[in-house]
């Protein structure tokens, strides 16, 4: 019976092994991974807000993959937290504008009225959905003049689901996660530990590998951005991730959630000064950058010169295809509006709800290899040309 | 006092005779260099600026013309309409409501009146109840809301030939594209002397000012000139008068042509158009009837194309606008995804376009008219250049 005594240990290992090991190999999808296109650096971002959300509904799978495929350099999201604690993808605080929640009839009674950034708001709170709970509901686009067709056939994913999916592209596509409402989501969502909503935040960045400082060699590998409108949350996790970090302004009449400091003093030389030693850009809204008046741009403030002589970068919000939202310099033409942010502002990265149309715009004005490689191939060939000459 | 005072006078008028009359010699300094204009590009799709560009300034004034040729327009269009004195005018609309402030003149009350065109009953203020003069008091505005409002009653309305002028002056070569607009309804309320109607001063206006010459012939493309019209007897009526090159406009399938009453079945039967190939040169089909849509997604092509291409008649649809509301979602709210599509994939010859400016843009980025080709050229002069220093070694 010696045998068995070593046999069934064997066996026993072996299913260990089973379990836990990985594969020696990579997954067949994956064997190309190794020589994945890299995040270009060379022009400003394509930062897909929301996903392709001018296409199919917001922060959706579908919408991020569509925007990956697309061409966008960052997939953006804003995370929230649900009434157990997951980190999940979705914009508002409430669900009434972006999910079918008054078609379940199971959660009527979660309807409830919260304070948020000092204004009243009545609906029902993700805060108050368990993630199965919010996993029931499916989203719809928000905005009634975009396709409608996808409704009613996504679902809210989570931060790790949308990390997932930037992971899994055929290239290096970066992530841009938000800390959306920290002050509303601390108030209402605890975590064991004492650890709170910016802290899971990070943890969860870090299970996924998400690390280094802008352009170092971790980062480029898996580029991310962290944004917040909320200065404190940026410092407080800035000793637990060197990860870059973005500091978003809101509009002129909107202090600050956590500090309540005005547009004024946080956008002043000496808030830059300081907030520079956290981040390496600011996100503000892009008629705060450039003023409008009848609906004509007027000249450009000077936050954009300010910001980037501290070496900031700078990528406003939102750029958007519909007329409605085009200023008349651009004659309805958003491709005129790209080139004037890009080629004129000198912005360092867009948000944009066409993801598609940006890296178009990008591709026919500043295209990422055919000129060059073309041009490499000439020059070689024009010296074998001479050098056959020259051996003469 | 005898012989020099009597020869003094008479030459005196004469001087003044001459004076008065004759061309200067040379040409004005703004026009010496007319010889080296830019021709007409032929090679990609015509680049039609319809009505202007009133996408952004209000529609066919000279500030929508200029606009248009600046932002690197093909040709301009226009629709000719006329007034009471039988001037012919370019406007869109038989009526004044909708483009002009003819509301804000109060001297103009009493001309409302309803008319039937086109088989409805139309009530307001119809251009062909005032002279030139009176239209040329009244100011254009721009006609959708959702356009910029701020060039509204700083332009007025411009006769055909004021719009001529403005393709002429061009800096480089400019087509025009005009249509008999309306020729049943002019002919019933105007009346020109001599038995003349509507088509015949119409042709009359292209001839003083000398467009002639068939498709792609050197007189026309010194001057390009497409005549376009919903009628077709209009344009069979003007196919002896000249050849400029015609365009049968064809409306949405629920409307007969106005003057023959034939379907829209009818006349984009193979039978129709074997017999209308003799006159025109291509068809201006309104773009939704191209392609069927559904759920404002576009779906498969009709065969009117090919079968138009197969008779060789060009295509030029109409209209294109930048606005999302007249975006199908197939184009993710792009225009130019929606020029691609058409472009590319259907293969129109021509595009009518509020928005002439990106319509450019496209084509510059995906088509364009020289660099690659000078680029070329001359980086292959430099090689022979390097090449041959070695060479005679």
């Amino acid at each position: 019976m010696a045998s068995l005594s070593i046999v069934v240990p064997f066996i026993f290992l072996l299913l260990v092994n089973w379990c836990f090991a990985r594969p020696l190999y990579p997954l067949p999808s994956r064997r190309n991974d190794r020589n994945r296109r890299p995040l270009q650096t060379f022009r400003p971002y394509n930062v897909a807000h929301r996903g392709s959300n001018g296409e199919i509904p917001e922060e959706s799978a579908a919408s991020y993959m569509k925007a990956i495929e697309e061409g966008a350099d960052f997939i953006e999201a804003d995370i929230l937290a649900t009434k157990d604690g997951v980190l999940i993808c979705s914009h508002d605080v409430n669900l009434d504008d972006t999910t079918d929640i008054h078609d379940h009839k199971e959660f009527a009674d979660r309807k409830r009225t919260y304070e948020v950034q000092a204004v009243n708001i009545t609906g029902y709170f993700s805060v108050d959905f368990t993630l199965e709970e919010l996993k029931s509901l499916r989203l719809k686009q928000r905005y009634p003049f975009r396709d409608q067709q996808y409704n009613g056939m996504y679902s809210i994913i989570t931060f790790e689901e949308f990390i997932s999916i930037a992971l899994d592209a055929p290239r290096v596509v970066g992530i841009y996660p938000e800390i959306k409402n920290p002050v509303f989501i601390n108030q209402r969502v605890k975590w064991p530990g004492g650890k709170k909503y910016e802290d899971k935040f990070v943890e969860t960045l870090k299970k996924y590998g998400y690390r280094g400082s802008y352009m170092s060699k971790e980062w480029l590998k898996q580029p991310a951005f962290i944004q917040s409108f909320a200065p404190t949350s940026l410092i407080y996790i800035s000793n637990q991730t060197n990860i870059p970090k973005v500091f978003l302004i809101d509009d002129v009449n909107i202090p600050t959630q956590d500090t309540n400091q005005s547009y004024q003093e946080i956008t002043s030389d000496k808030y830059l000064d300081f907030i520079k030693e956290y981040v390496v850009g600011i996100g503000p809204w892009k008629d705060n950058l450039v003023p409008v008046s009848g609906n004509y741009l007027e000249t450009p403030s000077d936050l954009v010169a300010r910001a980037h002589v501290r070496n900031l970068q700078v990528h406003p919000y939102t750029f958007r295809n519909e007329n409605q939202f085009l200023h008349f310099n651009f004659s309805e033409d958003p491709y005129k509006e790209y080139d004037y942010w890009i080629n004129k502002v000198g912005v360092d990265g867009l948000f944009t709800d066409f993801a598609g149309s940006l890296h178009q715009f990008q591709e026919w004005t500043n295209p990422l290899s055919s000129g060059e490689e073309d041009a490499h191939k000439l020059l070689d060939r024009i010296a074998s040309m001479i050098s056959k000459f020259k051996h003469a | 006092m005898a012989s020099p005072s009597r020869c003094v006078f008479p030459f005196i008028f004469m001087l003044f005779l001459v004076g008065c009359s004759s061309r200067s010699l040379y040409p004005l300094p703004n026009r010496r260099h007319n010889g080296n204009r830019q021709p007409l590009q032929t090679f990609r799709p015509y680049n039609i600026a319809h009505r202007g560009s009133n996408g952004e300034i209000p529609e066919e004034t000279t500030a929508a013309y200029k606009r248009a040729i600046e932002e690197g327009t093909d040709f301009i269009e226009t629709d000719i309409l006329a007034s009471k004195d039988g001037v012919l005018i370019s406007f869109h609309d038989v009526y004044l409501d909708d483009t002009t402030d003819i509301a804000e003149h109060e001297e103009f009350i009493n001309r409302k009146r309803t008319y039937e065109v086109q088989g409805s009953n139309f009530t307001g203020y119809f251009v062909v109840d005032f002279t030139l003069k009176e239209l040329k008091s009244l100011r254009v505005k721009q006609r959708y809301p959702f356009r910029d409002q701020q060039y509204n009653g700083k332009f007025s309305i411009i006769t055909f030939e004021e719009f001529i002028s403005i393709a002429l002056d061009a800096d480089r070569i400019v087509g025009i594209y005009p249509e008999m607009k309306n020729p049943v309804f002019i002919n019933q309320r105007v009346k020109w002397p001599d038995g003349k109607k509507f088509e015949d001063k119409f042709v009359e206006i292209l001839k003083k000012y000398r467009y002639r010459g068939s498709y792609m012939s050197k007189e026309w493309l010194k001057q390009p000139a497409f005549i376009q019209s919903f009628a077709p007897t209009s344009l069979l009526y003007i196919s002896n008068q000249t050849d400029l090159p015609k365009i049968l406009l064809i409306d949405d399938v629920n409307m007969p042509t106005q003057d023959t009453n034939q379907s829209y079945w009818e006349i984009t039967s193979d039978k129709y158009l074997d017999f209308i190939k003799e006159y025109i040169v291509g068809i201006g089909p309104w773009k939704d009837t191209l392609v069927t849509a559904s759920d404002n997604y576009l779906r498969k092509p009709t065969d009117l194309v090919a079968r138009a291409h197969a008779r060789n008649l060009q295509v030029h649809p109409y209209t294109f606008r930048n606005e999302n509301q007249f975006l199908h979602f197939n184009f993710s709210q792009d225009p130019y995804k929606e020029f691609d599509y058409w472009i590319n994939e259907i293969g129109v010859d021509g595009l009518f376009t509020d928005f002439t400016g990106s319509l450019h843009q496209f084509q510059e980025w995906t088509s364009p008219l020289s660099t690659g080709e000078r680029d070329a050229n001359k980086l292959l002069d430099k090689i022979v250049f390097m090449i041959s220093k070695f060479k005679t070694k």
